[in-house]
C-alpha cells in the first residue's frame, strides 16, 4: 500500500526545494503532500509550477496556510487545524528544513 | 499508537497546537534535543519503541 | 533484531544529532540509512562527515542536485562518498519504504 506522507516548509528558503522533495516522493508511487506554513510567496517560476501540476497529477497537493498564496498562486487553502487533521493520516511527517524565527 | 514527538527547539505556538492535535488519542512521549548533551542511547530506545516519530524543527 | 533507522537531513545545523543517533543506533545493532538533502549537504564540509560515512552498518548518501544548487561542484566529491552515493530523492524513498523507523534532523 502507498505511504502517505506530508511535508512542512516553515520557512520561504525551504519552500520550493521541498516541493521538489515531495515530487521526488510522489514519483515513487507514495502520496505526497507540502504545507507552506507562514511565507506569503512573492512569484513562483515555470519550473516550480509544473512540479507543483506534478504533484496535483500524482493525487499530491500543495496546501498554504497564509492565505495570500491561495489567492495569488491558486495553492490549497488549508488551516493549522486542518493540518493537524491531515497530519493524523500521515505515515511520514517531515517538519522540513529550519523554523526561523524572524519569519514569524 | 505510540508517538513519539522529538524536538530540535524550543516549540513554537503553531507546533505545540500541532502536536496537541496529532497526539490525541495516541500513547505519546517526548525529547527534547535541543540540550548540551543529548541522551542519543535513550533517544534510539525511544525512537524504535515508537510507531511513528515526529522531529518537529 | 535491532531496528533499522533512516535519517532524513534538512537541516544544515544538526551534525551533532546525526552524529549521535547514528552511532547509538549502531551500538544496539541497527542497520542506518542517512540521506542529506537541500542545505543538509553543507554538513559534507564537517570534520565529522568522512568519519560518519566509515562507520560499519551506516549507508550515506546525498543529493546531488541540492549539492550544486548550493553551489558545490558534483564532481568535487565529498569525502567518504563515492560518485554511486550522489544520488537523488530516491534515495530518501528507499528510506521510508526499506527502514523501520524514520527521523528528519
Amino acid at each position: 500500500m502507498s505511504k502517505k506522507v506530508c511535508f512542512m516548509y516553515p520557512s520561504s528558503e525551504y519552500i520550493f526545494d521541498g516541493v521538489r522533495s515531495a515530487l521526488g516522493l510522489a514519483v515513487e508511487n507514495m502520496y505526497a503532500y507540502g504545507v507552506v506554513m507562514k511565507n506569503e510567496i512573492d512569484e513562483i517560476n515555470d519550473y516550480n509550477k509544473e512540479n507543483i501540476e506534478w504533484m496535483r497529477d500524482m493525487e499530491g497537493d500543495v496546501y498554504s496556510i497564509p492565505e495570500g498564496n491561495v489567492e495569488k498562486h491558486g495553492l490549497t487553502k488549508m488551516t493549522l487545524e486542518e493540518l493537524g487533521q491531515k497530519l493524523k493520516e500521515m505515515d511520514v511527517i517531515v517538519p522540513y528544513g529550519i523554523m526561523r524565527s524572524t519569519e514569524d | 499508537m505510540k508517538l513519539l514527538n522529538v524536538y530540535r527547539s524550543e516549540p513554537a505556538d503553531d507546533v505545540k497546537k500541532l502536536v496537541d492535535i496529532v497526539s490525541d488519542g495516541c500513547e505519546t512521549n517526548s525529547f527534547d534535543l535541543n540540550v548540551e548533551a543529548p541522551d542519543y542511547d535513550k533517544l534510539v530506545d525511544m525512537v524504535t519503541d515508537a510507531d511513528k516519530t515526529i522531529c518537529w524543527w | 533484531m535491532a531496528k533499522s533507522i533512516g535519517i532524513f537531513v534538512t537541516s544544515p545545523q544538526n551534525m551533532r544529532h546525526v552524529m549521535g543517533v547514528t552511532k547509538a543506533a549502531i551500538a544496539k545493532g541497527s542497520k542506518v540509512k542517512v540521506f542529506f538533502t537541500w542545505t543538509g549537504v553543507h554538513l559534507t564540509k564537517c570534520a565529522d562527515f568522512p568519519s560518519l560515512c566509515a562507520l560499519d552498518n551506516v549507508d550515506v548518501s546525498i543529493c546531488a542536485d541540492s549539492y550544486k544548487r548550493n553551489g558545490y561542484d558534483v564532481t568535487d566529491i565529498p569525502k567518504g562518498l563515492t560518485s554511486k552515493e550522489m544520488a537523488t530523492q530516491a534515495q530518501h524513498g528507499a528510506i521510508i519504504e526499506d527502514y523501520d523507523c524514520y527521523l528528519t534532523l
